[in-house]
């Protein structure tokens, strides 16, 4: 047990924090997952450029596949440190889920030509993996992919695609077998949205962002497009959800929202009380700290055991269920302490926080992006304690 | 950055395990329910023997070295086993606040001879610390020691003061000033004139008492450490124990769902195990994470505590939440079970009776909640 990073990996928090600093100033902070604003994102996409020449998009990715090949802690540390600054870092299915897809399943010849692109941010990649039938039920998804001789021919509907209409490519799952068993005949494309037959339609997100519905009508995609293996599509995405994952920063969100809860708690007075003097928030902050807690030592047993070769915990499971269940509860509180004006939010002089607090409990629900918690229970139950399907 | 036990801890917590199995199955958790003493005298001198009870305390006191985490490995499955025994009490709590006041050196009488006792096993000493009226920490502390010569006299009743009636010694915190932390130790005989021990029925079956202290006269050589600094000598002594009751959580915990995923699995109604429900699995899968968040909240605050410096911060993290997940657990536990956990002659039960104790025990939910909460205001 060594609950410490290591001189050099807290060297190299030092190394991030000094470049945020510079790349990053405090006013141009923000989440790109729930912001339409087109000049904050002409700076996320200058910004990421920045972290893809430091050669941090791909911290820990082999050097021959333009990776620096470091550890998965300083992995970690520097999530923490762009999440709790709100860096606009963009491009999360590309170094994430196409990128793990690759590093799983992807030929040499796909690593080499791909990954040096992913992590100096050349594309920017959207999901196409959610239908309007197939949603937790993934596998079940009927976008049909047809070989026509050096290409795919494809027809179907994708939704919720979030960054669609500003993304250069794809991350699309397709059927590519309808004869196999449903999770054998998935393959994964890297589909260029430049071709013809592509259209969107926008759906505008509780969160205050944009998704879409994505509708691909006879898009013939070349068929070195094609990720890995033909019909392999499954397994590249369960890997990379659960073995890539997005970075495990949350509890440095929760930790960045909690310190400005407190800060407002220490200087506000509501009935002649100091907030952080009322009997009925005080608890209600010890919640708060406690899931930041819970969250943060989440993260860290997973990294531990990672770093020494053990199994996750509960078939890394139970790590999920809390961080998503966790997620609105957090938001639910942050709400609650500011009492009646909660519920003002941006753009009113009395909203508590500048209307954080408001944005927050809007944007908790996005709790269901990578699958439900309900599902993660299920998954909980029967890989993580044995119970039967 | 590593959140597992090492392989010692490890180690240690297997051979518990199987120690515990053998010499306190859930037979022998009723039987000594119904024994005055409330434990097992043979099992006490085991622990001995394999160095255990000086555990966490440094050598050169009497104790056998080792770690605050050494012992949460050992703890936890004396939470599965649901072992009763003075340590805590004992060993921890009088154990640590006497190694303390003899590194602080100054003041009070000497007791290397009984801390060594103490932390050997031969002599029980039991802290004396709860109050009717009163909660916990130092505020709860209303007793008063009156300056009389070269001594002190006692006035005062103390509450939930376990294994009172196998104790040598009581460790006693009574006010000698008006300020907060104002408290001396004084260790009293329970045998002396003017103490009374009274039994208590509680939840757990567990061997809690009164004790009465009317004009009890104690001499300058009864105070532990320095007059007015008790509270500083008790304070890691408690923190330490508090850990260490979640440790006990933990056990409990992963017992606990083991034995309801055992029942869902295996329990038949419309036709199929009542596992294969949703809303049983959901059951389950609630004690699997009351459990396992304490397990690490607990590991961080053991950890925190061996590095020496501050960590009571991370301790109230732990029994914040432990006290929840202890009812949680027993309560989602219940629900799986139904109907034969509700049996007396159920295992389930001993759990939920136990559970109730260690909630309440070194602090609830709401008053480590408390605790975090000022470290937020810092």
């Amino acid at each position: 047990m060594d609950l410490r990073f290591t001189p050099e990996q807290d060297a190299f928090r030092e190394e991030v924090r000094a470049f945020l600093d510079t790349e990053l100033p405090p006013d141009q902070a923000f989440d790109h997952e729930f912001c339409e604003d087109d000049d904050r994102w002409a700076f996320a996409f200058e910004f990421t450029r920045k972290v893809g020449a430091k050669g941090w998009i791909g911290l820990t990715w082999p050097t021959e596949y333009g990776g620096l090949g470091r550890s998965a802690a300083e992995r970690m540390i520097m999530f923490e440190e762009f999440t709790y600054r709100d860096a606009p870092l963009l491009n999360a299915i590309g170094w994430g889920l196409a990128a793990g897809s690759l590093l799983v399943g992807g030929t040499e010849e796909q690593k080499k030509r791909f990954l040096p692109e992913i992590a100096r941010f050349e594309r920017f990649w959207a999901e196409g993996l959610t239908e309007p039938d197939s949603g937790s039920d993934l596998a079940s998804l009927s976008t049909r992919a047809v070989r026509d001789g050096d290409e795919w021919v494809v027809n179907g509907q994708k939704t919720y695609t979030t960054w669609g209409h500003r993304a250069d490519v794809l991350y699309l799952a397709a059927r590519t077998d309808p004869a196999a068993p449903r999770h054998k005949g998935i393959s994964i494309f890297c589909l260029d949205l430049g071709l013809p037959g592509i259209s969107f339609s926008p759906l505008h997100n509780l969160g205050g962002g944009r998704q879409n519905h994505t509708y691909l009508d006879d898009v013939r995609i070349p068929a070195d497009m094609l990720i890995g293996k033909e019909g392999e599509g499954w397994s590249y995405i369960m890997n990379a959800f659960y073995a890539g994952g997005g970075g495990g920063g949350l509890h440095a969100k929760m930790q960045r929202m909690l310190d400005q809860v407190v800060a407002y708690c220490r200087t506000t007075t509501r009935d002649g009380v100091l907030m952080i003097k009322d009997p009925i928030i005080r608890p209600q902050l010890a919640e708060l700290a406690l899931m930041v807690e819970t969250e943060r030592l989440l993260s860290y047993e997973s990294l531990g055991n990672h770093e020494n070769k053990r199994p996750p915990v509960f078939a890394g499971a139970l790590g999920v269920v809390v961080m998503k269940e966790g997620q609105s509860r957090f938001a639910q509180l942050c709400n609650q302490i500011m009492g009646p004006l909660g519920q003002l939010g941006q753009g009113s002089r009395w909203a508590p926080m500048g209307g954080d607090p408001e944005a927050w409990y809007r944007q908790s629900y996005a709790n269901h992006a990578g699958g439900a918690p309900q599902v993660k229970r299920m998954v909980l139950a029967t890989r993580g304690l044995g119970l039967p399907r | 950055m590593d959140l597992a036990f090492d392989e010692h801890q490890s180690e240690l917590g297997g051979i518990a395990r199987q120690l515990f199995a053998s010499r306190c199955p859930p037979a022998t958790v009723r039987a000594l329910e119904e024994d005055p003493a409330g434990f097992s005298r043979d099992l006490w001198e085991e622990m001995g023997r394999l160095d255990w009870i000086g555990l966490g305390q440094p050598e050169s006191a009497g104790g056998s070295g080792g770690t605050v985490a050494d012992l949460a490995a050992i703890y936890v499955e004396m939470g599965r086993a649901l072992v009763p025994g003075p340590h805590l009490a004992s060993a921890v709590i009088c154990g640590g606040a006497l190694v303390a006041a003899g590194v602080g050196g100054a003041g009070g009488g000497d007791h290397g001879a009984l801390t060594r006792a103490v932390l050997g096993g031969s002599q029980i000493v039991v802290p004396a610390l709860s109050e009717p009226g009163t909660t916990y920490g130092p505020e709860a502390v209303k007793m008063a020691a009156e300056a009389r010569g070269a001594g002190f006299r006692l006035e005062g009743v103390k509450l939930l003061v376990a294994f009172a009636n196998s104790a040598d010694r009581l460790l006693v915190t009574a006010r000698t000033g008006p300020a907060v932390e104002d408290i001396t130790l004084f260790l009293v005989d329970p045998a002396a004139a003017g103490v009374e021990v009274e039994a208590t029925p509680n939840v757990a079956g567990y061997p809690l008492f009164g004790v009465m202290f009317r004009s009890v006269d104690v001499g300058a050589d009864a105070v532990v450490g320095p007059v007015g600094g008790g509270w500083a000598l008790l304070r890691p002594a408690l923190e330490r124990a508090t850990v260490l009751r979640c440790a006990e959580i933990v056990g409990a915990g992963e017992r606990v769902l083991e034995m309801a995923v055992g029942y869902a699995l295996q329990r038949e109604q419309f036709g199929q195990p009542i596992g294969r429900f949703q809303a049983v699995q959901y059951l389950c899968t609630d004690i699997a994470i009351a459990t396992h968040l304490t397990a690490l909240l607990t590991r961080q605050a053991a950890w925190r505590l061996d590095q020496g410096g501050p960590a009571g911060r991370e301790v109230s993290m732990a029994k914040a939440y432990g006290s929840r997940a202890a009812q949680q657990i027993v309560h989602r536990g219940h629900e799986v079970h139904a109907g034969v956990a509700f049996m007396m002659e159920a295992d389930m039960q001993l759990y939920t009776r136990r559970a109730r104790h260690w909630e309440l025990d070194l602090g609830d939910a709401r008053y480590h909640d408390e605790l975090i909460a000022r470290s937020l205001e810092a």
